[in-house]
């Protein structure tokens, strides 16, 4: 699927707060098509990369190209309108509605109100949710509220994915699946970026991996690559 | 019969009204709304003329308290100053209808002006607070601030310098003719062509008319709940960030709400003005600005029929309270603090749900009213 | 009229609104600004301190000590406050904002119940001054100077003492205070006790100028918010001075053009403006344009 031509191109995103730079100069491109992870201590500037990708917040300095456009100074709702999505890492669903309505929101905006609730079973499916439409949230297990998190991520069908920690919190069985579904996702062309610290489900994953330390890119590789990377060990000893 | 043919029965003929967002979707709901609305309508009946008088009035603070719970309880948008717009419906009507009463012989363009010009003023007021993404505490509090403002000018407007054309704004006076020769503030008087509709704002006609509107504005609400918009409304509430990555503009989502809450809110100001022929600075004053607050905080803020529910008992209560001595807004104020503290969603929410799931319970124990799994999709 | 009197004039209606502003905004800067609680009762809270303050001087105590009572009568009203409802709030902006707007009624009603409507004075004093033609009275260069003191022990207290630090931990990550032994929700009620003691003292000293009745508060409170919102979150103390000098001097300038009314929209107005370019406040910018210029120099 990758035609080698990046999707997303990010040079030079400095980010700061108050006097505390979270990203301080990140130059990152990802392929149409790619499914790429994204690694890093703790308060390496991963959460914040992808809140100014998806524009909820807006660099210091820097510019971020999407298709060759750049969409530095776009708000969210208008990066989500040209493909954007995101799976916060706090997970961020409605609580007060049901799975049904959770999924509903995302789905109304693309799709005519006879065509939802078909969407809707599909999504559930293919999220291993089936049989919960009308739960309220607070019902659900915090493995299956993650999935429907990303479930209402992918309800757009959108072109870019972003998931944050998408396995927090899930079991080894869950964490599989997860697995699982990110890889039928990537099978469909989608461009998905990964945060996650369970290397395990990194390993799993086996894709290209970017290694961001004090809000610099740090290494970047094949997994394989960057887990033979005796560098990479030592900021993990260093702060873990 | 189960609830569940019972339900879906409702849903084929009440659509989006039985929705989801809405407390009270049953078969027993309906037939208390059905029974409420027949005993409001046989009021006239059995109760004196000045107890509908008063009724009517009361009928006029449950449109207040409509705008504010769909603008603050779905959308998630508190304006503390939500009179602004019901004072600035009331004195439009009033000017207006001041100036074309004898040249057109009716209402009809003051209603309508009544309605527009508050949206318009939200429109702008929205514009700028919702695209400047200002946060909800200050949004909040500027429109206190908004409303207070209006009070104050209108305060020293007693000068006879303040007319607009037969309109003598009048200051602590209130809204009146400018000369003698001018028609007094009249009530509404609906026209097309020859036929005239009058409804004087004592008579059993207005009592009516306002009972009509005010059930006009709860169903068409409820519909609008229920509808995608309601749902997006809710989701503008619980996580407006969220929302607005699957590609909502927000802003526009609260701009919009805001607006429809603001027409509703001069719509009561226009039946206000035209009830009592007479509206008066305080209309925009502090205390006209926190009953509705009470109402909808009381009642429950997340429900239209709750913060209906909520406007009614406690504006009956008020009276009640006026007539013991100068106790009333400090019963409310009290009233207020121990509901937010013993049921945080508000005592209609709270107890709706207590017999919800009291219902629950006897249907699992006693096998009663059917057991199969709810009907779906009330809003496909 | 001499341009020295006139100018001197100009200054001292300056000093004057500053002074009003900075000191109605007192008690807020702890509590609104430091906590991030809303209180639609402070208000009512300097009103019970000018209560105290009027009684107490009427009972033969000399004014600065009725003022102090003041504080204290309203800082213990606070804490009360804070320990029945407002600390179920805490992490609710909209509730706590309604629910402690029903305690300003509550208490403006109440009031009004068991004092009546009737308006209590306490004398000015001090006197006046001459500047050519005009005179001043001192008592408003008093308030100001009380007003620039207040700020500045406050600063000093939180950043300097024990108290001070333990507040601000408790503050900034309540979780970790805790963890490190601090008992937090004590902190919580003496902090915004030590707020609405503040209100109260101020309360107190505005009781000597203006008329003390049951609805004293609630201009107070919205004032004072707009003050402490304007100059914003970053850093409260510098924020809430230059956001009190702005605000003032619209309102001076308008004031003395057109009427006081106009002076009060044009004071709003500028509040919105300076919302509207900065939404949070006055002192983020500053801090950033601290921070853009500590690197140019290195």
């Amino acid at each position: 699927m990758t035609d080698n031509e990046p999707i997303i191109d990010t040079s030079g995103l400095v980010k700061q707060y108050g006097g505390i730079a979270a990203l301080q100069g990140v130059d990152f491109s990802v392929d149409r098509g790619e499914l790429h992870c994204i690694i890093g201590p703790n308060g390496a500037g991963k959460s914040t990369f992808f809140k100014l990708l998806m524009g909820i917040e807006r660099p210091t300095a820097g510019a971020i190209h999407y298709k060759g456009r750049d969409v530095t100074s776009l708000g969210s709702f208008e990066r989500a309108r040209l493909g954007f999505s995101v799976k916060f890492q706090n997970i961020r669903v409605y609580p007060d509605l049901t799975v049904y309505h959770n999924l509903f929101i995302p789905l109304r905006r693309h799709h005519r109100m006879k065509k939802i609730p078909g969407q809707v079973a599909e999504l559930l499916g293919e999220l291993r949710l089936s049989g919960t439409e009308n739960e309220t949230v607070s019902n659900l297990s915090h493995g299956q509220i993650q999935w429907l998190a990303i479930g209402m991520s992918i309800a757009a069908e959108p072109e870019v994915l972003l998931l944050d920690e998408p396995t927090a919190g899930m079991s080894d069985d869950e964490t599989r699946e997860t697995a699982e579904i990110i890889r039928r996702l990537s099978a469909t062309g989608m461009t998905i970026l990964v945060i996650e610290h369970d290397m395990a489900f990194i390993r799993d994953l086996n894709t290209r991996t970017t290694v961001l330390h004090y809000g610099r890119l740090f290494a970047q590789g094949t997994f394989s690559e960057i887990e033979a990377n005796e560098e990479v060990h030592q900021i993990y000893l260093g702060t873990l | 019969m189960g609830s569940n043919e019972q339900r879906s029965v409702l849903d084929k003929y009440l659509g989006r009204l039985n929705g989801p967002q809405t407390i009270g979707r049953g078969v027993p709901f309906w037939t208390c709304f059905l029974a409420v609305v027949v005993v409001l309508a046989l009021c006239p009946e059995f109760l004196s003329r000045y107890e509908i008088i008063n009724f009517s009035n009361f009928l006029i603070s449950g449109f207040l308290a409509l705008s504010l719970c769909l603008l603050w309880g779905y959308c998630g948008v508190l304006s503390l100053g939500q009179a602004a717009f019901f004072g600035v419906g009331g004195y439009t009507y009033g000017i207006v209808a001041l100036n074309l009463l004898n040249a057109h012989g009716n209402t009809d363009v003051a209603f309508v002006a009544g309605i527009v010009v508050p949206t318009l003023l939200a429109g702008i007021l929205g514009l700028i607070m919702f695209y400047a993404r200002l946060a909800g505490v200050y949004i909040a509090i500027l429109m206190l601030v908004v409303s207070l403002m209006f009070e104050l000018f209108l305060l020293q407007t007693a000068d006879p310098d303040y007319t607009i054309g037969a309109a003598y704004i009048g200051g602590f006076n209130g809204l009146r003719p400018a000369s003698p020769d001018d028609p007094l503030l009249p009530s509404l008087i609906f026209g097309a062509g020859e036929s005239v509709l009058e409804f004087d704002g004592r008579s059993v006609e207005f009592y009516y008319l306002t009972l009509g509107l005010l059930g006009a504005v709860y169903l068409g609400l409820r519909w609008l709940v229920n509808s995608s918009y309601g749902y997006l409304l809710v989701g503008v509430r619980e996580d407006s960030h969220r929302t607005e990555t699957f590609g909502y503009d927000i802003r526009l989502v609260q701009l919009s709400v805001f607006c429809i809450a603001a027409a509703i809110a001069g719509l009561a100001g226009v039946l206000y003005t035209a009830w009592g022929t007479f509206i008066h600075p305080n209309q925009f004053g502090l205390k006209a600005n926190i009953l509705p607050v009470i109402w909808v905080a009381v009642g429950g803020r997340k429900d239209l029929t709750a913060a209906l529910i909520g406007a009614l008992v406690l504006e009956w209560v008020g009276i009640r309270l006026a007539a013991v001595g100068e106790i009333s807004l400090l019963i409310m104020g009290a009233i207020l603090v121990v509901a937010m503290l013993v049921t945080p969603e508000g005592v209609v929410t709270t107890l709706a749900r207590v017999v919800e799931q009291g219902r629950a319970f006897a249907r699992a124990r006693w096998g009663r009213g059917g057991t199969g799994p709810r009907s779906e999709r009330q809003d496909s | 009229m001499e341009t020295v009197s006139i100018i001197f004039s100009f200054i001292y209606q300056y000093a004057d609104n500053i002074g009003f502003l900075l000191l109605a905004a007192v008690g807020l800067i702890i509590i609104f600004g430091m906590m991030g609680v809303i209180n639609m009762a402070h208000g009512e809270l300097m009103m019970i301190g000018a209560y105290i303050t009027a009684f107490a001087y009427h009972a033969g105590v000399p004014a600065p000590i009725a003022i102090i009572f003041a504080g204290i009568g309203s800082g213990l009203a606070g804490i009360v406050l804070e320990r029945l409802v407002i600390r179920f709030f805490y992490r609710q902006l909209l509730s706590s904002l309604v629910v402690t707007w029903g305690i300003s009624l509550v208490l403006t009603e109440g009031f009004l119940l068991i004092f009546g409507p009737s308006i209590l004075n306490v004398p000015t004093p001090f006197g006046s001054f001459g500047v050519g033609e005009l005179t001043f009275g001192i008592y408003r260069l008093v308030l100001f100077g009380v007003a620039l003191l207040l700020i500045g022990l406050i600063w000093a207290l939180f950043s300097y003492t024990r108290f001070g630090a333990r507040a601000r931990a408790t503050m900034e990550n309540p979780e970790m205070a805790e963890a490190f032994g601090i008992n937090t929700s004590r902190m919580y009620a003496l902090t915004f006790g030590l707020g609405s003691a503040l209100g109260g003292i101020a309360g107190g000293m505005f009781a000597l100028t203006a008329t003390i009745s049951p609805f004293f508060g609630v201009n107070y409170t919205l004032f004072a918010f707009i003050t402490v919102v304007v100059g914003g979150g970053a850093n409260v103390i510098t924020g809430v001075t230059t956001s009190a000098a702005a605000l003032a001097g619209a309102q001076t300038i308008v004031n003395n053009a057109w009427s006081v009314y106009v002076g009060y929209v044009s004071m709003m107005l500028a509040a919105f403006l300076i919302l509207l370019i900065l939404p949070r406040g006055i002192s983020e910018y500053l801090e950033r344009r601290k921070i853009r210029v500590a690197k140019k120099n290195g």
